[in-house]
Protein backbone atom coordinates (compact mmCIF):
# COMPACT_ATOMS: atom_id res chain seq x y z
CA UNK A 1 0.00 0.00 0.00
CA UNK A 2 2.49 2.51 1.40
CA UNK A 3 4.77 1.46 -2.39
CA UNK A 4 1.64 2.59 -4.72
CA UNK A 5 1.39 5.66 -2.87
CA UNK A 6 4.98 6.64 -2.97
CA UNK A 7 4.72 5.74 -7.01
CA UNK A 8 1.82 7.71 -7.48
CA UNK A 9 3.27 10.41 -5.48
CA UNK A 10 6.30 10.67 -7.28
CA UNK A 11 4.44 10.55 -10.78
CA UNK A 12 2.95 14.14 -9.09
CA UNK A 13 6.40 15.35 -8.17
CA UNK A 14 7.89 18.02 -11.21
CA UNK A 15 9.79 15.96 -13.05
CA UNK A 16 13.59 16.95 -14.87
CA UNK A 17 12.95 19.88 -17.75
CA UNK A 18 12.32 17.54 -21.08
CA UNK A 19 12.59 14.43 -19.57
CA UNK A 20 10.04 11.47 -20.76
CA UNK A 21 7.91 12.39 -17.43
CA UNK A 22 8.17 15.83 -17.27
CA UNK A 23 6.49 15.58 -21.45
CA UNK A 24 3.48 13.03 -19.80
CA UNK A 25 3.14 15.30 -16.93
CA UNK A 26 2.79 18.49 -19.65
CA UNK A 27 0.67 16.37 -21.40
CA UNK A 28 -1.30 15.50 -18.78
CA UNK A 29 -1.91 18.95 -17.58
CA UNK A 30 -3.00 20.27 -21.05
CA UNK A 31 -5.42 17.81 -21.31
CA UNK A 32 -6.54 18.06 -17.64
CA UNK A 33 -7.08 21.79 -19.11
CA UNK A 34 -8.89 21.05 -22.00
CA UNK A 35 -11.06 18.90 -20.18
CA UNK A 36 -12.04 21.68 -17.88
CA UNK A 37 -12.75 24.41 -20.94
CA UNK A 38 -14.35 21.73 -22.30
CA UNK A 39 -16.87 21.06 -20.28
CA UNK A 40 -17.28 24.99 -19.41
CA UNK A 41 -19.04 24.69 -21.97
CA UNK A 42 -16.59 27.54 -23.82
CA UNK A 43 -16.92 25.24 -27.81
CA UNK A 44 -19.84 27.22 -28.07
CA UNK A 45 -18.47 30.38 -28.47
CA UNK A 46 -16.12 29.56 -31.47
CA UNK A 47 -18.56 30.89 -33.79
CA UNK A 48 -16.23 33.71 -34.07
CA UNK A 49 -14.41 31.65 -36.54
CA UNK A 50 -16.57 32.94 -39.34
CA UNK A 51 -17.84 36.29 -37.61
CA UNK A 52 -20.82 35.19 -35.46
CA UNK A 53 -20.91 36.17 -32.02
CA UNK A 54 -20.69 33.45 -29.25
CA UNK A 55 -23.38 35.28 -26.74
CA UNK A 56 -25.27 37.99 -27.59
CA UNK A 57 -25.59 38.73 -23.68
CA UNK A 58 -21.92 38.46 -23.51
CA UNK A 59 -20.78 40.57 -25.55
CA UNK A 60 -18.03 40.34 -28.81
CA UNK A 61 -15.05 40.99 -26.30
CA UNK A 62 -15.79 38.40 -23.99
CA UNK A 63 -17.46 35.67 -26.72
CA UNK A 64 -13.94 36.32 -28.53
CA UNK A 65 -12.01 35.64 -25.61
CA UNK A 66 -13.55 32.79 -24.69
CA UNK A 67 -13.26 31.32 -27.92
CA UNK A 68 -9.50 32.14 -28.24
CA UNK A 69 -8.76 30.23 -24.81
CA UNK A 70 -10.72 27.57 -26.12
CA UNK A 71 -9.33 27.02 -29.59
CA UNK A 72 -5.50 27.34 -28.29
CA UNK A 73 -5.85 24.95 -25.09
CA UNK A 74 -7.99 22.49 -28.14
CA UNK A 75 -5.51 22.97 -30.84
CA UNK A 76 -3.02 21.99 -28.08
CA UNK A 77 -4.27 19.02 -26.99
CA UNK A 78 -5.12 17.01 -30.32
CA UNK A 79 -1.59 18.13 -31.69
CA UNK A 80 0.95 19.20 -28.47
CA UNK A 81 -0.64 16.47 -25.99
CA UNK A 82 -0.02 13.74 -29.04
CA UNK A 83 3.70 15.07 -29.47
CA UNK A 84 4.77 15.05 -26.51
CA UNK A 85 3.71 11.51 -25.77
CA UNK A 86 5.10 10.52 -28.71
CA UNK A 87 8.00 12.09 -27.82
CA UNK A 88 8.38 10.82 -24.61
CA UNK A 89 7.92 7.25 -26.05
CA UNK A 90 10.97 7.83 -28.85
CA UNK A 91 13.25 9.44 -25.76
CA UNK A 92 12.65 6.65 -23.47
CA UNK A 93 13.16 4.01 -26.20
CA UNK A 94 16.10 6.11 -27.33
CA UNK A 95 17.58 5.97 -23.67
CA UNK A 96 17.07 2.58 -23.36
CA UNK A 97 19.10 1.67 -26.39
CA UNK A 98 21.97 4.11 -25.58
CA UNK A 99 21.94 2.65 -21.88
CA UNK A 100 21.92 -1.24 -23.63
CA UNK A 101 24.85 -0.38 -25.97
CA UNK A 102 26.90 1.24 -23.46
CA UNK B 1 25.33 21.41 -16.47
CA UNK B 2 26.31 19.80 -19.68
CA UNK B 3 24.28 17.29 -18.84
CA UNK B 4 20.81 19.38 -18.43
CA UNK B 5 21.99 20.85 -22.28
CA UNK B 6 22.24 17.25 -23.75
CA UNK B 7 19.01 16.61 -22.08
CA UNK B 8 17.63 19.45 -23.53
CA UNK B 9 18.61 18.47 -26.84
CA UNK B 10 17.84 15.11 -26.79
CA UNK B 11 14.32 16.27 -25.61
CA UNK B 12 13.79 18.74 -28.62
CA UNK B 13 15.47 15.82 -31.01
CA UNK B 14 12.53 13.49 -30.00
CA UNK B 15 9.51 16.11 -29.95
CA UNK B 16 10.87 16.81 -33.60
CA UNK B 17 10.62 13.14 -34.46
CA UNK B 18 7.13 13.22 -33.04
CA UNK B 19 6.33 16.11 -35.07
CA UNK B 20 7.20 14.32 -38.52
CA UNK B 21 5.06 11.45 -37.18
CA UNK B 22 2.18 12.92 -35.62
CA UNK B 23 1.24 15.84 -38.06
CA UNK B 24 0.89 13.31 -41.43
CA UNK B 25 -1.40 11.34 -39.37
CA UNK B 26 -3.63 13.69 -37.37
CA UNK B 27 -5.94 14.09 -40.08
CA UNK B 28 -6.66 10.09 -39.68
CA UNK B 29 -8.47 10.66 -36.56
CA UNK B 30 -10.87 13.39 -37.91
CA UNK B 31 -10.75 11.22 -41.21
CA UNK B 32 -14.55 9.61 -42.19
CA UNK B 33 -15.39 7.47 -45.45
CA UNK B 34 -17.25 9.99 -48.25
CA UNK B 35 -20.54 8.31 -47.98
CA UNK B 36 -20.99 9.97 -44.08
CA UNK B 37 -21.02 13.42 -45.51
CA UNK B 38 -23.13 12.18 -48.54
CA UNK B 39 -24.49 9.27 -50.57
CA UNK B 40 -26.41 8.62 -54.20
CA UNK B 41 -29.41 7.28 -52.54
CA UNK B 42 -30.99 8.31 -49.46
CA UNK B 43 -29.73 10.60 -46.42
CA UNK B 44 -26.34 10.13 -45.29
CA UNK B 45 -25.54 9.99 -41.18
CA UNK B 46 -24.71 13.70 -41.72
CA UNK B 47 -27.47 14.98 -43.27
CA UNK B 48 -29.92 13.62 -40.70
CA UNK B 49 -28.12 14.73 -37.73
CA UNK B 50 -27.56 18.30 -39.45
CA UNK B 51 -31.36 18.51 -40.11
CA UNK B 52 -32.49 17.06 -36.31
CA UNK B 53 -30.34 20.50 -35.52
CA UNK B 54 -32.11 22.69 -37.53
CA UNK B 55 -35.54 21.41 -37.55
CA UNK B 56 -35.48 21.32 -34.20
CA UNK B 57 -34.47 25.07 -34.17
CA UNK B 58 -38.28 25.35 -36.42
CA UNK B 59 -40.02 23.67 -33.53
CA UNK B 60 -38.22 25.77 -30.13
CA UNK B 61 -39.30 29.73 -31.06
CA UNK B 62 -36.88 30.60 -28.10
CA UNK B 63 -33.95 28.46 -29.20
CA UNK B 64 -34.55 29.95 -32.85
CA UNK B 65 -34.51 33.51 -31.97
CA UNK B 66 -31.32 33.12 -29.82
CA UNK B 67 -30.02 31.50 -32.89
CA UNK B 68 -30.94 34.05 -35.23
CA UNK B 69 -30.08 36.96 -33.31
CA UNK B 70 -26.36 35.94 -32.88
CA UNK B 71 -26.26 35.96 -36.50
CA UNK B 72 -28.77 39.26 -37.47
CA UNK B 73 -25.99 40.41 -34.96
CA UNK B 74 -23.35 40.11 -37.93
CA UNK B 75 -25.27 40.22 -41.03
CA UNK B 76 -29.21 40.60 -41.47
CA UNK B 77 -28.52 38.35 -44.65
CA UNK B 78 -27.61 35.12 -42.60
CA UNK B 79 -30.96 35.05 -41.25
CA UNK B 80 -32.62 34.99 -44.88
CA UNK B 81 -29.81 32.52 -46.56
CA UNK B 82 -30.33 30.14 -43.33
CA UNK B 83 -33.94 29.67 -44.51
CA UNK B 84 -33.77 29.52 -48.24
CA UNK B 85 -30.85 26.90 -47.75
CA UNK B 86 -32.78 24.79 -45.52
CA UNK B 87 -35.79 24.97 -47.64
CA UNK B 88 -33.67 23.81 -50.75
CA UNK B 89 -31.96 21.04 -48.22
CA UNK B 90 -35.71 19.65 -47.15
CA UNK B 91 -36.71 19.51 -50.63
CA UNK B 92 -33.87 17.64 -51.58
CA UNK B 93 -34.58 15.43 -48.49
CA UNK B 94 -38.20 14.89 -49.35
CA UNK B 95 -36.69 13.26 -52.75
CA UNK B 96 -34.65 11.47 -51.20
CA UNK B 97 -36.57 10.23 -47.87
CA UNK B 98 -40.17 9.89 -48.64
CA UNK B 99 -41.06 8.36 -45.90
CA UNK B 100 -40.40 11.39 -43.95
CA UNK B 101 -41.60 14.13 -46.97
CA UNK B 102 -44.45 14.81 -43.95
CA UNK B 103 -42.14 16.56 -41.86
CA UNK B 104 -40.29 18.45 -43.92
CA UNK B 105 -43.13 19.85 -46.26
CA UNK B 106 -44.19 20.59 -42.67
CA UNK B 107 -40.92 22.79 -41.78
CA UNK B 108 -40.97 24.13 -45.52
CA UNK B 109 -44.50 25.55 -45.66
CA UNK B 110 -43.66 26.84 -41.89
CA UNK B 111 -40.12 28.71 -42.72
CA UNK B 112 -41.48 29.79 -45.94
CA UNK B 113 -45.15 31.29 -44.53
CA UNK B 114 -42.95 32.93 -42.24
CA UNK B 115 -40.49 34.69 -44.66
CA UNK B 116 -43.17 36.10 -46.58
CA UNK B 117 -44.41 37.44 -43.21
CA UNK B 118 -41.48 38.66 -42.24
CA UNK B 119 -40.77 40.43 -45.94
CA UNK B 120 -44.61 41.75 -46.26
CA UNK B 121 -44.11 42.98 -42.27
CA UNK B 122 -41.28 44.57 -42.25
CA UNK B 123 -40.11 45.15 -45.87
CA UNK B 124 -37.20 43.90 -48.18
CA UNK B 125 -34.69 46.15 -45.99
CA UNK B 126 -35.07 43.21 -42.42
CA UNK B 127 -33.07 40.99 -44.48
CA UNK B 128 -30.63 43.03 -46.30
CA UNK B 129 -27.28 44.49 -44.67
CA UNK B 130 -27.95 48.36 -43.36
CA UNK B 131 -25.67 49.99 -46.14
CA UNK B 132 -29.48 49.03 -48.66
CA UNK B 133 -30.31 52.44 -47.14
CA UNK B 134 -27.86 54.44 -47.85
CA UNK B 135 -28.82 55.28 -51.26
CA UNK B 136 -31.31 54.25 -53.76
CA UNK B 137 -32.03 51.59 -56.14
CA UNK B 138 -31.30 53.04 -59.73
CA UNK B 139 -34.91 50.45 -61.12
CA UNK B 140 -37.59 51.28 -59.25
CA UNK B 141 -39.75 50.13 -58.23
CA UNK B 142 -36.88 49.18 -55.35
CA UNK B 143 -36.63 45.44 -55.91
CA UNK B 144 -33.57 42.55 -54.43
CA UNK B 145 -33.10 40.36 -56.63
CA UNK B 146 -30.97 38.39 -53.53
CA UNK B 147 -35.04 38.02 -52.00
CA UNK B 148 -36.49 37.71 -55.03
CA UNK B 149 -34.34 35.12 -56.67
CA UNK B 150 -34.17 32.61 -53.05
CA UNK B 151 -37.72 33.35 -52.36
CA UNK B 152 -38.90 32.16 -55.48
CA UNK B 153 -36.28 28.96 -55.56
CA UNK B 154 -37.98 28.41 -51.92
CA UNK B 155 -41.33 28.48 -53.79
CA UNK B 156 -40.33 26.28 -56.47
CA UNK B 157 -38.26 23.62 -54.21
CA UNK B 158 -41.71 23.20 -52.47
CA UNK B 159 -43.21 22.50 -55.05
CA UNK B 160 -40.80 19.90 -56.44
CA UNK B 161 -41.74 17.74 -53.94
CA UNK B 162 -45.29 18.53 -53.63
CA UNK B 163 -47.30 21.13 -55.65
CA UNK B 164 -49.25 23.68 -53.74
CA UNK B 165 -51.67 25.94 -55.15
CA UNK B 166 -51.08 29.03 -53.10
CA UNK B 167 -47.45 28.79 -53.61
CA UNK B 168 -47.82 28.35 -57.79
CA UNK B 169 -49.70 31.89 -57.82
CA UNK B 170 -47.20 33.45 -55.59
CA UNK B 171 -44.09 31.79 -57.59
CA UNK B 172 -45.81 32.66 -60.79
CA UNK B 173 -45.88 36.40 -59.50
CA UNK B 174 -42.45 36.56 -58.17
CA UNK B 175 -40.76 35.07 -61.41
CA UNK B 176 -42.60 37.23 -63.78
CA UNK B 177 -41.41 40.32 -62.03
CA UNK B 178 -37.87 39.02 -62.21
CA UNK B 179 -38.47 38.54 -65.97
CA UNK B 180 -40.26 41.71 -66.48
CA UNK B 181 -37.26 43.24 -64.75
CA UNK B 182 -34.69 41.70 -66.26
CA UNK B 183 -36.08 42.52 -69.36
CA UNK B 184 -36.19 46.43 -68.78
CA UNK B 185 -32.45 46.29 -67.93
CA UNK B 186 -30.15 46.99 -71.22
CA UNK B 187 -28.01 44.70 -69.58
CA UNK B 188 -30.17 42.17 -67.92
CA UNK B 189 -28.24 42.80 -64.36
CA UNK B 190 -30.35 43.46 -61.57
CA UNK B 191 -29.48 44.90 -58.05
CA UNK B 192 -29.42 43.24 -55.21
CA UNK B 193 -28.41 46.57 -53.23
CA UNK B 194 -28.21 49.62 -54.62
CA UNK B 195 -26.15 49.51 -58.01
CA UNK B 196 -24.83 46.71 -56.75
CA UNK B 197 -25.58 43.28 -58.81
CA UNK B 198 -24.46 39.76 -57.68
CA UNK B 199 -23.74 37.11 -59.99
CA UNK B 200 -24.45 34.65 -57.16
CA UNK B 201 -27.78 36.38 -56.83
CA UNK B 202 -28.53 36.08 -60.88
CA UNK B 203 -27.84 32.20 -60.89
CA UNK B 204 -30.32 31.61 -57.91
CA UNK B 205 -33.03 33.68 -59.56
CA UNK B 206 -32.47 32.08 -63.25
CA UNK B 207 -32.17 28.19 -61.54
CA UNK B 208 -35.68 29.83 -59.83
CA UNK B 209 -37.07 30.55 -62.89
CA UNK B 210 -36.06 27.23 -64.85
CA UNK B 211 -37.48 25.25 -62.00
CA UNK B 212 -40.44 27.46 -62.88
CA UNK B 213 -40.22 26.50 -66.29
CA UNK B 214 -40.24 23.16 -65.55
CA UNK B 215 -43.05 22.93 -63.00
CA UNK B 216 -45.30 25.50 -64.94
CA UNK B 217 -44.59 24.85 -68.49
CA UNK B 218 -43.38 27.93 -69.37
CA UNK B 219 -40.36 28.67 -71.31
CA UNK B 220 -37.78 31.38 -70.21
CA UNK B 221 -34.75 29.11 -72.16
CA UNK B 222 -33.97 32.15 -74.34
CA UNK B 223 -33.27 34.44 -71.10
CA UNK B 224 -31.63 32.51 -69.32
CA UNK B 225 -29.42 31.86 -72.75
CA UNK B 226 -28.92 35.49 -73.58
CA UNK B 227 -27.73 36.18 -69.52
CA UNK B 228 -24.97 33.37 -69.71
CA UNK B 229 -23.70 34.67 -73.27
CA UNK B 230 -23.72 38.20 -71.00
CA UNK B 231 -21.51 36.77 -68.21
CA UNK B 232 -19.41 35.32 -70.36
CA UNK B 233 -18.45 38.32 -72.18
CA UNK B 234 -18.63 40.88 -68.98
CA UNK B 235 -18.82 38.60 -66.17
CA UNK B 236 -15.63 36.85 -66.34
CA UNK B 237 -12.42 38.27 -64.70
CA UNK B 238 -9.63 37.54 -68.01
CA UNK B 239 -6.41 36.98 -65.61
CA UNK B 240 -8.38 34.06 -63.67
CA UNK B 241 -11.40 33.00 -65.98
CA UNK B 242 -13.87 33.00 -63.27
CA UNK B 243 -16.87 35.12 -62.90
CA UNK B 244 -16.21 37.88 -60.91
CA UNK B 245 -19.08 38.43 -57.86
CA UNK B 246 -20.28 41.09 -57.56
CA UNK B 247 -20.39 44.72 -60.49
CA UNK B 248 -22.67 47.70 -60.85
CA UNK B 249 -25.89 47.82 -63.12
CA UNK B 250 -23.20 48.39 -66.02
CA UNK B 251 -21.42 45.34 -65.29
CA UNK B 252 -18.11 46.81 -63.75
CA UNK B 253 -16.69 45.09 -61.57
CA UNK B 254 -17.37 45.92 -58.00
CA UNK B 255 -15.60 42.79 -55.53
CA UNK B 256 -14.03 40.32 -58.39
CA UNK B 257 -13.86 36.14 -57.78
CA UNK B 258 -14.34 35.46 -54.29
CA UNK B 259 -14.78 31.57 -52.98
CA UNK B 260 -17.61 31.91 -51.00
CA UNK B 261 -19.78 32.92 -54.27
CA UNK B 262 -17.56 30.59 -56.80
CA UNK B 263 -18.79 27.51 -54.87
CA UNK B 264 -22.84 28.10 -55.07
CA UNK B 265 -22.59 29.83 -58.27
CA UNK B 266 -20.60 26.98 -60.48
CA UNK B 267 -23.47 24.48 -58.07
CA UNK B 268 -26.18 26.79 -59.52
CA UNK B 269 -24.72 27.06 -62.87
CA UNK B 270 -25.00 23.15 -63.37
CA UNK B 271 -29.00 23.88 -63.90
CA UNK B 272 -27.89 26.69 -66.90
CA UNK B 273 -25.22 25.59 -68.65
CA UNK B 274 -23.46 22.68 -66.85
CA UNK B 275 -20.10 22.96 -69.27
CA UNK B 276 -19.33 26.53 -68.01
CA UNK B 277 -20.46 24.88 -64.57
CA UNK B 278 -17.79 22.37 -65.38
CA UNK B 279 -15.37 24.78 -66.19
CA UNK B 280 -16.10 27.15 -63.65
CA UNK B 281 -15.58 24.96 -60.82
CA UNK B 282 -12.55 23.14 -62.04
CA UNK B 283 -10.84 27.01 -62.16
CA UNK B 284 -12.42 27.05 -58.99
CA UNK B 285 -11.11 24.22 -57.82
CA UNK B 286 -7.94 24.93 -58.99
CA UNK B 287 -6.83 28.48 -57.93
CA UNK B 288 -8.77 28.34 -54.41
CA UNK B 289 -9.10 24.78 -52.90
CA UNK B 290 -6.19 23.18 -51.14
CA UNK B 291 -5.67 20.11 -49.08
CA UNK B 292 -2.53 20.37 -47.10
CA UNK B 293 -1.94 16.94 -44.78
CA UNK B 294 -4.93 15.54 -45.48
CA UNK B 295 -7.16 18.49 -44.65
CA UNK B 296 -8.76 20.56 -47.24
CA UNK B 297 -9.76 23.82 -46.94
CA UNK B 298 -10.53 26.95 -49.76
CA UNK B 299 -9.05 30.50 -50.29
CA UNK B 300 -11.36 33.84 -50.52
CA UNK B 301 -9.63 35.30 -53.91
CA UNK B 302 -7.00 33.48 -56.23
CA UNK B 303 -3.56 34.83 -57.02
CA UNK B 304 -4.75 37.40 -59.34
CA UNK B 305 -7.11 39.40 -57.40
CA UNK B 306 -6.68 39.81 -53.93
CA UNK B 307 -9.14 41.59 -51.78
CA UNK B 308 -9.88 41.80 -48.14
CA UNK B 309 -11.65 39.63 -45.51
CA UNK B 310 -15.26 40.66 -45.27
CA UNK B 311 -18.51 39.37 -43.54
CA UNK B 312 -18.62 37.28 -46.60
CA UNK B 313 -14.92 35.49 -46.44
CA UNK B 314 -15.56 35.40 -42.40
CA UNK B 315 -11.86 35.92 -40.41
CA UNK B 316 -9.34 35.12 -42.92
CA UNK B 317 -6.87 32.51 -41.46
CA UNK B 318 -3.11 33.49 -41.84
CA UNK B 319 -0.45 31.45 -43.24
CA UNK B 320 -2.69 29.33 -44.96
CA UNK B 321 -4.93 31.55 -46.14
CA UNK B 322 -7.78 30.00 -44.85
CA UNK B 323 -11.71 31.31 -45.79
CA UNK B 324 -14.55 29.83 -43.14
CA UNK B 325 -17.19 31.22 -45.52
CA UNK B 326 -15.16 30.02 -48.99
CA UNK B 327 -14.24 26.59 -47.35
CA UNK B 328 -18.15 26.23 -45.95
CA UNK B 329 -19.56 26.81 -49.26
CA UNK B 330 -16.52 24.14 -51.29
CA UNK B 331 -18.39 21.48 -49.84
CA UNK B 332 -21.51 22.68 -52.16
CA UNK B 333 -19.19 22.61 -54.89
CA UNK B 334 -17.26 19.78 -54.05
CA UNK B 335 -20.25 17.54 -53.53
CA UNK B 336 -22.30 18.80 -56.96
CA UNK B 337 -19.23 17.80 -59.17
CA UNK B 338 -18.82 14.45 -57.41
CA UNK B 339 -14.96 16.00 -56.20
CA UNK B 340 -14.87 13.39 -53.34
CA UNK B 341 -11.27 13.71 -52.35
CA UNK B 342 -11.82 17.25 -52.15
CA UNK B 343 -15.20 16.87 -50.15
CA UNK B 344 -13.71 14.71 -47.55
CA UNK B 345 -10.77 16.33 -47.08
CA UNK B 346 -13.06 19.34 -46.48
CA UNK B 347 -14.92 17.12 -44.09
CA UNK B 348 -12.24 16.38 -42.38
CA UNK B 349 -11.25 19.70 -41.55
CA UNK B 350 -14.43 20.51 -40.63
CA UNK B 351 -14.33 17.50 -37.97
CA UNK B 352 -10.91 18.89 -36.89
CA UNK B 353 -11.60 22.37 -36.81
CA UNK B 354 -15.67 23.30 -36.74
CA UNK B 355 -16.25 22.09 -33.33
CA UNK B 356 -18.85 20.20 -34.07
CA UNK B 357 -21.17 19.19 -31.05
CA UNK B 358 -24.16 16.50 -31.28
CA UNK B 359 -26.21 15.97 -28.62
CA UNK B 360 -29.49 13.54 -29.14
CA UNK B 361 -28.98 12.91 -32.80
CA UNK B 362 -28.39 16.83 -33.51
CA UNK B 363 -25.60 17.88 -34.83
CA UNK B 364 -24.35 21.33 -34.93
CA UNK B 365 -21.27 22.86 -35.58
CA UNK B 366 -20.23 25.45 -32.98
CA UNK B 367 -17.31 27.26 -35.56
CA UNK B 368 -20.30 27.23 -37.73
CA UNK B 369 -23.85 29.32 -37.58
CA UNK B 370 -27.30 28.62 -38.86
CA UNK B 371 -26.84 29.68 -41.98
CA UNK B 372 -23.22 27.56 -42.16
CA UNK B 373 -25.22 23.98 -41.11
CA UNK B 374 -27.71 25.28 -43.39
CA UNK B 375 -25.53 25.07 -46.37
CA UNK B 376 -23.59 22.49 -45.05
CA UNK B 377 -26.87 19.89 -45.16
CA UNK B 378 -27.48 21.53 -48.50
CA UNK B 379 -24.05 20.12 -49.78
CA UNK B 380 -24.78 16.85 -48.14
CA UNK B 381 -28.34 16.82 -49.14
CA UNK B 382 -27.98 18.10 -52.71
CA UNK B 383 -28.61 16.22 -56.22
CA UNK B 384 -32.57 15.37 -56.77
CA UNK B 385 -34.05 18.63 -57.35
CA UNK B 386 -31.49 19.14 -60.27
CA UNK B 387 -31.69 16.20 -61.43
CA UNK B 388 -35.42 15.94 -62.01
CA UNK B 389 -35.05 19.37 -63.82
CA UNK B 390 -32.55 17.99 -65.99
CA UNK B 391 -35.08 14.96 -66.91
CA UNK B 392 -38.14 17.13 -67.47
CA UNK B 393 -35.29 19.52 -69.52
CA UNK B 394 -34.02 17.06 -71.94
CA UNK B 395 -37.64 17.29 -73.47
CA UNK B 396 -38.59 21.05 -73.18
CA UNK B 397 -34.94 22.49 -73.34
CA UNK B 398 -35.19 24.21 -76.81
CA UNK B 399 -31.55 25.73 -77.41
Amino acid sequence: MKIITEKKFALLQRAESMSPRDMVQRAAAISGLFLLVHLAGFREYTGILNGTIGSVDLGWKLSAFLAGVYILVYLAFVILVPVLVLAAAVLTVGQRVITRAK
Amino acid sequence: MKTRINRILAGLAAMTVAVFIWLPCLHLIFLKSDSHFRQGQGLSPEAQHLAAWQIHLWTDPALREKELNKMRVSNAEWDFMGRSYLVWSLANMALRDPASRPLYLHTMDQIIDETLRLEKEQGMYFFLMDYAKQGPYLMQPAHSLFLDGEIAMMLASRRMVEDKPEYKVLLTQRVDAMVGRFQKSPQMILESYPDECWTFDHCVALDAIKMADYLDGTDHSRLIHDWIAMAKQKLVDPKSGLLISSFTTRGAPLIGPEGSSLWMVAHSLQLLDPEFARDQYERTRKQLGTITLGFGYAHEWPETWRGPADVDSGPIIPVFDISAGSSGIAFIGASSFGDDQFLTSLATTLDFAGFPSQTGGRLKYCASNQVGDAALLYAATLGPMWEKVEKGANHENNY
